[in-house]
């Protein structure tokens, strides 16, 4: 019952989807709001069917209704609650449906919130949302169904939505005896939050996207798309980060190689939206100001939208061999047919209208140092950046296999050298960018504002030098990090001062103050110091990370960084609440004689899963000096040698990634949930508008 | 409720303001372009690999000592660890370049006693928990003239990829 509910909610969701495209292009043709209105009711619709059908997908997973191929394959009778629900996202079907769900709702919300304000723009808005939904429901009813059922028919076992002429249903004994459980890499916190994460970003830019594509479809081409889709550009973006940095945890905690991001395809295809999406905030912010860059926001919000879908098609396609990528599937091909045409026609709609004129700017670049043009510089960074690792993670062995008949990867090397000097220069323009002025700053200006920055930068880098950092890299790298964060906590701290000074307000007041008059500003500073400190976190981590392995016997100590890790004893054969059975170290860490925790790194072995089946899970004692990581190798119990053997990393200032990822939500936070959502200059036309 | 405009805007055809320094613009723009190119064709040339199949990699001698990447089906038979030195030994057979179902064609490549097999040899690594019979291996290395592959990077298929299988029918279902 709950698999014929299913497919007929997701079948009839796809109806909606399909409806309100028709009816909102007819609609705009024909200017029957009617049409449009209908268009949106199917919106909505197509929102609460698609509810239905991942609700119904839970319930399955929660009661264990094991005939569904997809319940089958992500769980089994041992797995506890939490991990049955999450497994909505486990796989490859169930993803696409969950996807599916977020983007009927991110569309519904924007359709809700932006009907009375932008109704010109709407009827695009629900065509290109809902062309978007109806291709993923498209791929989740015809190649992925997630309510597939197994069926005996002869000898055979079939797959199917549908029941098969003379199917008959596997027993429950057998479905239960033989399911397989979601894979144990996935039974981690981390895990649970970090594809909704990223599949809110993915998704949220959906919206930034509809409204440029919409804004040329109907020709209005005023600010009024930036300003109804700014704040879903900036929470698609939030999500992203978070997904990013979530996944740099969970590969941290799970995958036991000591390190977060391995330039793997899979991670890069997520990191490139985030590169164009970052772009395109700050280019956007000179269309309001200043009236320029009309043709390349289009070109920005296009990019990071093919970006999500590229980076989908490439993990989901089989095209790219990472450990993080789904299992191959057939909708490989739809779904590059799919990404090929929306940019195709994308593109075309913004050279036919900057043909007719419609997207020429009001201002040109007068100063090199001016504030917008320091944008601009720092745009073409994020998109060289862009095209660096889109080149070194699909496009080299794209155009080697179709150019030179052979396949050419590029390893971690490529992106080691390639890389760093691009961040260094985004790092450099984050410092000096907010220190100079709309329209045209002089180099002695600029320099004059950069004075106190460089000197507390200098500061720390002698504080640095003086605690025994010698490497020129390092102090190059961090001199380039401290500046832009310096930068962003001086222009805070002076007009935090102003406020206190002439408002007579007290520090915390006037910050809080200074966030609402202008959180466009002051956010931004907040996730620029959010970044500096990922900075810093990256630089200690990569340049300063120390590993040793070693043979103990109980009692027996090994020494790294400072540190002395003692074996202290071992467990075989706990038994946890899932059925899973570990094997358990016991280590004290100490500092100077000084015992300050005790870690328990462990094997697991998950009975019940078919083929990969262990998982060693790292333990580490976490500072905001460092880290220090151990992992369980390997053991010999025998009644004469009690011997461990154990690989430890110190990762000094790691945990100040995952801090730095804090300070950035809350700038976004602040950046986003503001009143100001008009910039004065587009408040003014609106008001001259008015009374002309 | 607010009326719906369906009339298009006009455009200003007026531009103002035109840069006296444009050139600086370009002259910028093109230096950073050439920096960025430089990086790229650099960073191509340090980290570019031949990507192969097992067959490829031995019959071609040009190959031997040149950094690769292949990918082969592990014989879980022929994994020795040394945990003390971290040393992982294990041999692959060669898979073929395209399939439909990873599953069965690892186990084929397995199975096959006609199929190539590669010696490999990895050191100061972690035995990863997916070096497992019949996981899917994605190596870096060189082939030494001895004929063993000694890998620096070691990439094992997650096990979410093993969808393919299906519940089997039991006697008298």
């Amino acid at each position: 019952m709950l698999a014929e509910i299913g497919v007929s909610t997701t079948f009839l969701a796809f109806v909606a989807a399909l409806y309100a495209l028709v009816m909102s292009l007819w609609g705009a043709r024909t200017r029957s709001e009617g049409k449009v209105l209908s268009a949106r009711n199917a919106v909505f619709v197509a929102f609460v069917l698609l509810l239905a059908a991942c609700v119904v997908l839970v319930i399955a997973l929660v009661r264990e209704d094991y005939q569904i191929s997809y319940v089958w394959s992500v769980s089994n009778p041992s797995m506890p609650l939490f991990f049955r629900i999450t497994a909505l996202w486990g796989s490859q079907a169930g993803s696409l449906l969950f996807w599916s769900l977020l983007l009927a709702a991110f569309a519904a919300g924007a359709v809700w919130l932006n009907w009375h304000n932008n109704r010109r723009l709407m009827p695009y808005v629900i065509a290109y949302s809902m062309a978007t939904l109806a291709f993923f429901l498209f791929l989740s009813i015809f190649i992925e169904n997630p309510f597939n059922r197994y069926w005996f028919v002869g000898q055979e076992t079939l797959e199917t939505a549908l029941i098969p002429a003379g199917g008959v249903a596997p027993s429950d004994a057998l479905l239960r005896d033989s399911a397989n459980g979601l894979n144990p890499l996935l039974r981690h916190f981390g895990m649970a939050i970090h594809p909704p994460m990223l599949y809110l970003g993915f998704v949220g830019f959906l919206v930034p996207f509809a409204f440029a594509m919409a804004a040329l479809a109907s020709g209005d081409l005023s600010t009024n798309w930036i300003r109804a889709s700014r704040r879903w550009a900036l929470a698609a973006w939030l999500f992203l980060s978070l997904g990013l940095i979530l996944g740099g945890r969970w590969a941290y905690d799970v995958l036991g190689w000591g390190g977060y991001w391995g330039w793997d395809p899979v991670e890069n295809a997520a990191f490139l939206p985030w590169l164009i999406g970052t772009a395109f905030l700050h280019s956007v912010m000179i269309q309001e100001k200043r009236g320029m860059l009309k043709t390349w926001n289009m070109f920005l919000v296009i990019g990071t939208f093919s970006a999500v879908i590229f980076g989908t098609f490439a993990t989901r396609s089989g095209l790219v061999e990472s450990v993080h990528s789904f299992a191959r599937s057939e909708i490989g091909f739809p779904m590059f047919a799919f990404w090929f045409g929306m940019t195709i026609i994308s593109v075309w709609l913004i050279l036919w209208r900057r043909s007719r004129g419609e997207l020429r700017d009001e201002h040109a670049f007068a100063n090199i140092f001016s504030r917008e043009s320091l944008f601009v510089l720092n745009n073409l960074v994020f998109v060289a950046l862009f095209i660096a690792i889109f080149w070194g993670s699909f496009g080299s062995p794209i155009v080697s296999e179709l150019f030179l008949n052979a396949n050419i990867t590029l390893g971690t090397e490529y992106f080691q050298l390639v890389t760093p000097p691009l961040f260094a220069a985004l790092f450099i323009l984050m410092g000096i960018a907010p220190l100079s002025a709309w329209g045209a700053t002089s180099l002695r200006r600029l320099g004059r504002s950069a004075l106190v920055p460089l000197v507390l930068a200098l500061a720390s880098l002698i504080v640095f030098v003086l605690m025994g950092m010698t490497m020129p890299v390092a102090l190059i790298g961090y001199g380039i990090v401290v500046f832009a964060g310096w930068v962003a906590i001086y222009e805070t701290y002076r007009a935090l001062m102003a406020r206190v000074r002439q408002q007579g307000e007290n520090p915390i007041q006037a910050f809080f103050a200074l966030l609402r008059r202008n959180p466009r500003r002051y956010g931004g500073y907040l996730i620029h110091l959010g970044v500096t400190v990922i900075g810093i976190g990256v630089l200690g981590s990569t340049l300063f990370q120390q590993e040793t392995q070693q043979t103990l016997r109980v009692g027996q100590s090994m020494e790294i960084a400072g540190y002395t890790v003692r074996y202290d004893g071992f467990a075989a054969g706990q038994i946890s609440e899932d059925g899973r059975v570990m094997d358990i170290a016991t280590l004290t860490v100490l500092r100077d004689g000084q015992e300050l925790q005790t870690l328990r790194p462990r094997r697991d072995f998950f009975p019940n899963v078919q083929d990969m089946n262990t998982m060693t899970i790292a333990a580490s004692r976490s500072t905001l000096q460092d880290d220090v990581y151990t992992l369980l190798v390997d053991w010999e119990m025998t009644p004469t040698e009690e011997a461990a053997t154990f690989k430890v990393y110190v990762n000094p200032l790691v945990n100040l990634i995952w801090w730095g990822g804090f300070v950035l939500i809350a700038g976004t936070l602040a950046a986003t949930w503001s009143g100001d959502t008009l910039p004065a200059r587009s408040r003014k036309s609106l008001m001259v508008g008015a009374t002309a | 409720m607010a009326e719906i405009t369906w009339e298009k805007r006009q455009v200003s055809s007026e531009r103002r303001g035109v840069s006296p320094d444009r050139w600086k613009f370009f002259v910028g723009g093109g230096l950073m372009l050439l920096a960025v190119v430089y990086l790229i064709v650099a960073g191509t040339g340090a980290g570019a690999r031949y990507f192969i199949t097992i067959d490829e990699l031995l019959t071609n001698p040009e190959y031997v000592g040149q950094t690769v990447r292949i990918t082969g089906a592990v014989d879980g038979d022929t994994i020795v660890y040394d945990a003390q030195n971290l040393v992982i030994d294990f041999t692959i057979a060669n898979m073929p370049d395209a399939f439909d179902d990873l599953a069965l064609a690892l186990h084929n490549a397995v199975n096959d006693p006609t199929a190539s097999r590669l010696s490999v040899h990895v050191e100061n690594q972690v035995k990863p928990d997916l070096l497992q019979h019949e996981a899917q291996a994605i190596l870096t290395g060189t082939l030494g003239t001895d004929g063993v592959f000694r890998a620096t990077e070691l990439l094992l298929k997650c096990p979410s990829r093993y969808e393919e299988s299906v519940p089997a029918q039991a006697e008298g279902v």
